[in-house]
């Protein structure tokens, strides 16, 4: 199977490449969007190691860059982000119905990805699926007593404490890692209602969160606390990746990352009938 | 700017090699060849190269930005790259830019690794000159950079809850699987003057400037860039880099000779 290099979209802004396998004819389509400023090719090249895998398994697929990231430009409306981000999509989605037949889609998001996808999952009904790694999150009373309760009851944490406040030694500031990614807040009570809706509408989610977000979520059972009741409901996988990084540098966390997506995947939307999904 | 002028394409024996041509919108007369670098440096420098290029059409300068097998959207995993394949691939895609930009004067430019792989392929590919961003010269002192940071990586408790495991960071360069021919071929790499005319744009920190000399003493010279680049920042291991100052110098010394 051969990739494809499109210029596309509503002003042939939009640079992406496509994988279409042989015979793969109408089966839901996978779209991978951008990670933050990163170009298509996704983090330590996670979106071309993903896309291949996927394709190889029988899944036709589109990475590319939403307007003015990596190679695309503008498209010169007047829109808000929010709307530019769906209509990037709708051509997105469009792209990959020209060139492979799909008329149903999975969107895969990592952090602002995931953010993005979330939207228009939320509002598109052509969405199927998605996968949201290091999505929305909220600091939960029990992330807090997680976070801060070892804190607490540790005693070499208060000795450093006692000796900064007494000019000792490791009176230096520690450093703080330099935020690159990051997810904007949305209210819960509007995030729940978007879960809810999409698995109402027959939608499948799977959740992955890494320990690289341990700022803000720090146990599987912060889905719940979180969300509520809807992760609960078949429709919703979810995993917490407690030892992986936020980008998944290491090149074993990524190919269980990938393993994860495409297991989720061949359960949810089987190749041989992923086109009639319901 | 025309969308069109900037197209993705695949290319090469097996169209496995992608690139993005920039088309001026008066005919070239000349052309460059942007070679990117290796590794996480290919994805910080991304921005940059883009906005160089896009600076270069305008002033009326075909451009190709490509990656090589096993890097970027080209086919072939992480740890397929091959110097010597990167040095092959150099040449196809400016014989690609030859014939697309409809000019036979190819000057090239790159980054860190991507500078030295243009410097070993001038002659295959006949550069009429290469413009060098801080090149690796010595890949034994390169290798043993990036095996400190690695080292330093798996231990990061910026980025790690627990430290890792040392086979969890093993055969692998801040986010990608290297094989045993690259780690063997940038050991001994050891860059030599190209026979054009070079540029070495330096931006290195003091204490790690590389002697130039050996690469500029017949037909070359050095301009210096500021401020420093931070390449070999884990702390800035995925901020994008950007250099102002490096679009400029770059378009300045393509006006010179032009």
């Amino acid at each position: 199977m051969r990739e494809e290099a499109h210029r596309f979209g509503r002003a042939r802004h939009l640079v992406g490449i496509a994988g279409v396998p042989e015979g793969a004819r109408g089966q839901t389509g996978v779209i991978v969007l951008n990670a933050g400023l990163v170009h298509r090719i996704g983090p330590f090249r996670l979106h071309v190691e993903l896309t291949r895998q996927l394709n190889a398994a029988g899944y036709p697929t589109l990475r590319f860059d939403l307007s003015t990231l990596g190679d695309s430009g503008a498209s010169g409306g007047q829109q808000t982000r929010t709307q530019q981000v769906c209509a990037d999509l709708d051509d997105a989605m469009n792209l990959l119905a020209e060139r492979a037949g799909c008329d149903r889609f999975v969107l895969v998001g990592l952090c602002s990805g995931a953010q993005n996808a979330h939207v228009v999952a939320a509002t598109d009904p052509r969405v199927s699926g998605a996968v949201f790694l290091d999505g929305y999150a909220f600091r939960t009373l029990g992330y807090k007593l997680r976070h801060y309760l070892p804190r607490l009851v540790d005693p070499g944490r208060w000795a450093r404490r006692l000796m900064r406040r007494t000019g000792g030694a490791a009176a230096a500031a520690p450093k703080v890692p330099q935020a690159v990614f990051a997810v904007a807040p949305a209210p819960r009570e509007e995030v729940i209602a978007d879960f809810t809706g999409m698995v109402e509408r027959g939608m499948k989610l799977y959740l992955v969160y890494s320990g690289g977000i341990s700022n803000y979520f720090n146990h599987s059972r912060q889905f719940r606390e979180c969300f509520g009741k809807v992760m609960s409901h078949p429709a919703v996988t979810t995993r917490y990746a407690a030892e992986t990084d936020h980008t998944y540098i290491l090149t074993g966390d990524r190919a269980r990352l990938l393993d994860g997506i495409g297991g989720w995947l061949s359960q949810n939307f089987p190749p041989a009938n992923a086109g009639r999904h319901a | 700017m025309r969308a069109d002028a900037e197209m993705p394409f695949f290319f090469g024996p097996d169209a496995g090699l992608f690139g993005m041509y920039h088309a001026p919108s008066v005919p070239a007369r000349r052309a460059v060849l942007m070679c990117p670098p290796l590794g996480q440096d290919l994805i910080r420098c991304h921005r940059l190269y883009r906005q160089l290029a896009q600076s270069l059409a305008e002033e009326g300068l075909a451009v190709l930005r490509f990656d090589y097998h096993g890097t970027g959207d080209s086919a072939g995993g992480s740890a397929e790259v091959d110097w010597e394949r990167c040095v092959a691939d150099t040449a196809l895609a400016a014989a690609e830019l030859r014939r697309r930009a409809g000019v036979d004067r190819v000057v090239a430019f790159g980054a860190r690794l991507g500078g030295s792989v243009a410097l070993a392929a001038s002659e295959q590919a006949r550069f009429s000159e290469v413009i060098a961003w801080d090149p690796v010269l010595d890949g034994d002192h390169y290798v043993s950079e990036l095996d400190a940071m690695q080292a330093a990586l798996r231990e990061d408790a910026s980025r790690f809850n627990q430290p890792r495991s040392h086979s969890d960071v093993a055969e692998q360069w801040l986010g990608f699987d290297i094989g045993e021919t690259l780690r063997r071929q940038l050991s001994t790499l050891r860059v030599v003057a190209a026979g054009v005319p070079t540029l070495v744009l330096d931006s290195m920190p003091a204490s790690a400037t590389p002697r130039w000399e050996r690469i500029v003493s017949q037909r070359g010279r050095v301009a210096a860039i500021t401020p420093t680049t931070p390449w070999s920042d884990l702390e800035r291991l995925e901020t994008a880099i950007l250099s102002h100052p490096l679009i400029q110098a770059v378009a300045g010394r393509l006006k010179e000779v032009a």
